[in-house]
């Protein structure tokens, strides 16, 4: 017997059985889709993360206070840096071009009756420069308010809505911590980074947040959160790096472990990349779960199917069918189900990150890889949980079968 | 001259094993000549469809050696057995046992498929096994859409349209009405006027009394080989 007439068949006892195929298949279906939609959304979000980060430009450097070991653990970040380390790396380093240290916390910020909780970012002049913000109304802090720790504050566009409902912010008095402040400046809308509202800021003078807001300091000076640095270029990020670790042990007299950490967009991504590669296994994983299940179903089926067609198996033996032709029949049977289970699976997959890719800024990728491994491992599957079934039907003793009325 | 066509030569079938063996079949001996139109016959437990399942390919014997058309097949592979079942054999089951996802005319295809007969030679041959029993107009029916007789009909065509060189039927026509057990029958008389070879197992005399040979079995034992059907009264009195 050839295998288009196997087929033939197959499809001819599939169909006359149309609810029960439907049901066999829609454990793959939704194995299928879930694999490639996990697997779309989870790259989506890499890829996501990935062009946020590049979108900080390929000069960027960040030092983050602690060192490279305890970057791993959920503790607290020791307080070595301080507003004087990125004051040296600005005068002594010559590969950088820009120095913009960050101290930062969440306080509330009120006006009138308004209240919001707000990210309270300290900063120097160079913030504009080094993270590419820029002032929509109004001057931006400048050198002198650092230096006299003025009370003044540069607003983020939606933070400025909230408090001021489309009034004019300039000039007006809000209160951060009951401490009050004049209003300087309105950004420009910035957008989100990795999920965090950047718009949604207070911008004041670093010095007035250490000594007013936040007080931190340290042996050294003043305790700041983290300093992002622009080299030069982009040949010279290595040379740069070398040299504010240089500058940095020598001011912090170290001589064993860093107590800071200095990232370039390239280990950022490279984190980042690490990160959103778990997950994206992770959920192909549970996904692959639900895949295997499917599978499980279909043996389920088949077995039941055997069973019930014990009459028909004996007669296609009695009237000249080997073995090997009822095996064959079967098997053909599960990979007709799994395989047409895993088509109608991947095109729900599909569908499904084109919507997520419309609605969420996940742009999630349809996987070409994920689809054919999904659809191989489907067919693959049917062949596999085909396996038993078919080699029950094809061991039927004719006569019994024949018998069981 | 007559051709031998069956032949069983000191057939045993046992069943069980060590203390509780039990002889289905002990000592069969059996010639059947090409062209008869033969009934086997015998209260139940008496080893006829045992006899039957042997003739037939289904069920080897323990020992002893069976000739089909000259062939010893009690020595055949599975594989080759399925493939003489499929070529030299065909069966007529008391329950039909058609297909009901196919029509009449694919389930009398059936055969044929597995012969890896062509597509339009399988057509061309099961309209016309359908139209010699006289279905010609029932080609396209599912076996649900049919009578039980129609359906026997059905099953009687898809047995010989690999023109096996005997026709068994395992009690064909216990299903059926005393109306259509007639129709059937007719169909096996002309079937074996135009030259095939039909044994049947039967427990019906009047069905018996239509052959023209009874084979009697009692015990797992052939007890009268060539009893004419018109002798049949002695043996249902015995």
């Amino acid at each position: 017997m050839d295998i288009l007439e196997s087929i033939n068949m197959a499809v001819k006892t599939l169909t006359a059985n149309k609810t029960r195929s439907t049901l066999t298949m829609l454990g793959i279906i939704i194995g299928n889709a879930s694999v490639i939609m996990m697997v779309g959304v989870g790259q989506g979000a890499q890829r996501y993360a990935s062009q946020q980060f590049e979108s900080l430009g390929p000069n960027v450097l960040f030092i983050i206070p602690g060192s490279e070991k305890a970057q791993n653990r959920s503790v607290d970040r020791p307080r070595s840096l301080t507003l004087e380390d990125a004051k040296a790396i600005a005068s002594q380093v010559p590969t950088v071009s820009a120095v913009a240290p960050q101290l930062q916390s969440q306080l509330l910020v009120t006006y009138r009756n308004k209240k919001a909780d707000t990210s309270i970012t300290g900063i120097t002049p160079d913030f504009t420069v080094v993270r590419d913000f820029n002032v929509a109304r109004g001057r931006f802090i400048t050198d002198l308010d650092v230096q006299r720790r003025n009370r003044v504050v540069a607003l983020g566009s939606d933070l400025a809505k909230k408090l001021f409902d489309g009034a004019d912010p300039i000039g007006q008095e809000i209160r951060i911590r009951n401490i009050s402040f004049q209003v300087v400046a309105v950004m420009q809308a910035k957008g989100a980074f990795l999920g965090s509202n950047q718009d949604d800021v207070a911008l004041i003078p670093l010095t007035t947040m250490a000594s007013r807001l936040v007080g931190r300091t340290s042996p050294y000076g003043t305790s700041i959160s983290f300093i992002n640095v622009n080299a030069r270029d982009e040949a010279s990020i290595n040379a740069a790096q070398f040299q504010i670790t240089n500058l940095l042990r020598r001011r912090h007299k170290i001589v064993n472990e860093n107590d800071f950490t200095i990232r370039n967009q390239k280990d950022a991504l490279e984190i980042v990349g690490n990160v959103t590669g778990a997950l994206t296994l992770m959920l192909a994983a549970i996904a692959g779960i639900s895949l295997f299940v499917g599978g499980i179903g279909i043996m389920n089926i088949m077995l039941v199917s055997v069973r019930e067609r014990t009459q028909e198996i004996g007669l296609r033996k009695a009237i000249g069918a080997a073995p090997n032709d009822i095996l064959t029949q079967f098997m053909i049977e599960a990979i007709i189900l799994s395989a047409i289970g895993g088509l109608i699976g991947t095109t729900i997959g599909v569908g499904g990150i084109t919507l997520v890719g419309a609605v969420t800024p996940l742009k999630a990728g349809v996987s070409v890889p994920a689809i054919l491994i999904a659809v191989g491992v489907s067919g693959g599957i049917g062949l596999f949980f085909g396996v038993f079934p078919a080699r029950q039907a094809a061991k039927l003793d004719p006569i019994v079968a024949l018998r069981s009325a | 001259m007559q051709k031998t066509i069956i032949r069983l030569e000191h057939i045993f079938k046992t069943y069980g094993s060590g203390d509780i063996q039990v002889n289905a079949l002990s000592d069969v001996n059996l010639t059947i000549e090409a062209g008869e139109y033969c009934a086997i016959m015998g209260p139940s437990g008496s080893g006829k469809s045992t006899a039957m399942n042997v003739i037939g390919c289904l069920d080897r014997p323990t020992s002893g050696a069976y000739f089909l058309d000259g062939l010893d097949v009690s020595t055949i592979a599975d594989g080759e057995l399925a493939k003489i079942r499929n070529r030299n054999l065909g069966f007529v089951f008391q329950q039909f046992h058609l297909l009901p996802q196919l029509s009449a005319l694919e389930n009398v295809m059936l055969p044929m498929v597995y012969a890896g007969v062509p597509n339009t030679e399988r057509k061309e041959r099961a309209a016309e096994a359908l139209t010699r029993v006289g279905l010609a107009n029932r080609m396209g029916n599912r076996p649900n859409q049919l009578s039980g007789g129609q359906q026997q009909r059905v099953a009687i065509a898809r047995a010989i349209v690999n023109h096996p060189v005997v026709l068994l039927a395992d009690e064909p026509t216990g299903a059926l009405d005393s109306h259509t057990t007639q129709e059937v029958m007719n169909i096996f008389a002309e079937l074996n006027a135009s030259g095939i070879t039909v044994v049947m197992v039967t427990h019906e005399p009047e069905v018996a009394r239509l052959t023209r040979r009874v084979v009697w079995f009692r015990d797992g034992q052939v007890v009268e080989s060539h009893l004419a059907p018109t002798e049949l009264g002695h043996m249902l009195a015995a």
